[in-house]
């Protein structure tokens, strides 16, 4: 029987594969960053409210965990449109 | 009058705890995500110093690593997801079955990790082969670090459940080492699409 836990399972390793395919097409550019940023926090909300349940627990534990997964793919957004301002900023001298 | 102080109140039972596991695999958890945060960060800046080795970077590298890896990851996190589902049903053979079949899963990860490098440094690509590489390895082998913290910890309530110490009472620990586990496949989610598919 195909339950929630299924589910997930199947839309994760989905989703996984997505990114290999797009890996191996070679793109690149803003849609490949936006889609990057768009999967790291769809598989990694699903993991935290799936896999982990985090739902009825500890209302700073869950955002942590979500604020985690919502940071870094701004990262990636960041990183990919403002890398000469990460690059000045982090220049010594 | 005749009762003793507390005895009339229900006793708490560990699903209405609020914090999944127990608090220090929390603590543990946190840490290694700070950790993972700076490391994103180091990654970042070396992107942003070094765009055009980041871009090239990618292509090197054997993706059905990088998604074999994911795959036993997700797929072992979805036999602990069925382990803490089993013991709280207090179903004991089948939480063992799904705690090892979520051990031989993760071990997969050590195994796959030991031939993508004998790969890559059969094609050069060493720690010093580029900045990318560098910053790969990095992240990467810290990541396989945790993993193996995770494995140990599979071990341990794998050899406990065998025991039968769990109960749906009593599991705090099973699920304690179930979430440190989603803990680290998380985290490989993010770095999979860094190494293997963002250019």
């Amino acid at each position: 029987m195909i339950g929630k836990a299924e589910r997930t399972w199947l839309t994760l390793v989905a989703l996984t594969l997505a990114g290999a395919w797009l890996a191996e097409t070679g793109h690149a550019g803003w849609p490949l960053s936006l889609v990057v940023a768009g999967l790291i926090a769809v598989k990694g909300r699903l993991v935290i409210d799936r896999y982990m349940a985090i739902t009825p627990a500890h209302p700073r534990i869950r955002r942590i965990l979500h604020g985690f997964v919502t940071l870094v793919p701004l990262m990636v957004i960041f990183s990919h449109g403002w890398g000469d301002v990460l690059r000045r900023l982090t220049t010594l001298g | 009058m005749n009762d003793p102080a507390g005895a009339t109140l229900p006793a708490p039972t560990l699903h209405a705890q609020p914090v999944p596991g127990n608090k220090g695999i929390w603590v543990g958890i946190f840490c290694v995500l700070v950790e993972f945060l700076l490391l994103f960060c180091v990654y970042f800046i070396a992107k942003a110093h070094h765009p055009a080795a980041f871009e090239r970077g990618p292509d090197q590298l054997a993706t059905v690593a990088g998604v074999t890896i994911t795959l036993l990851l997700l797929t072992s996190g979805y036999c602990m997801v069925k382990a803490v589902a089993a013991i709280r049903r207090d179903a004991r053979r089948t939480t063992f079955f799904w705690v090892l079949a979520a051990l031989l899963l993760g071990l997969g990860y050590p195994i796959v990790k030991f031939f993508e490098i004998r790969w890559n440094v059969a094609h050069g690509i060493d720690g010093t082969a580029g900045i990318f590489y560098t910053v790969y390895y990095y992240l990467t082998l810290n990541h396989l670090v945790h993993v193996s913290w995770g494995l140990l910890g599979l071990i341990w309530v794998a050899t406990r459940t065998a025991l039968g110490v769990y109960s749906s009472r009593d599991h705090s620990g099973l699920e304690a080492a179930a979430m440190y586990w989603h803990g680290t496949d998380v985290l490989w989610l993010i770095i999979f699409p860094f190494f293997y598919v963002l250019r």
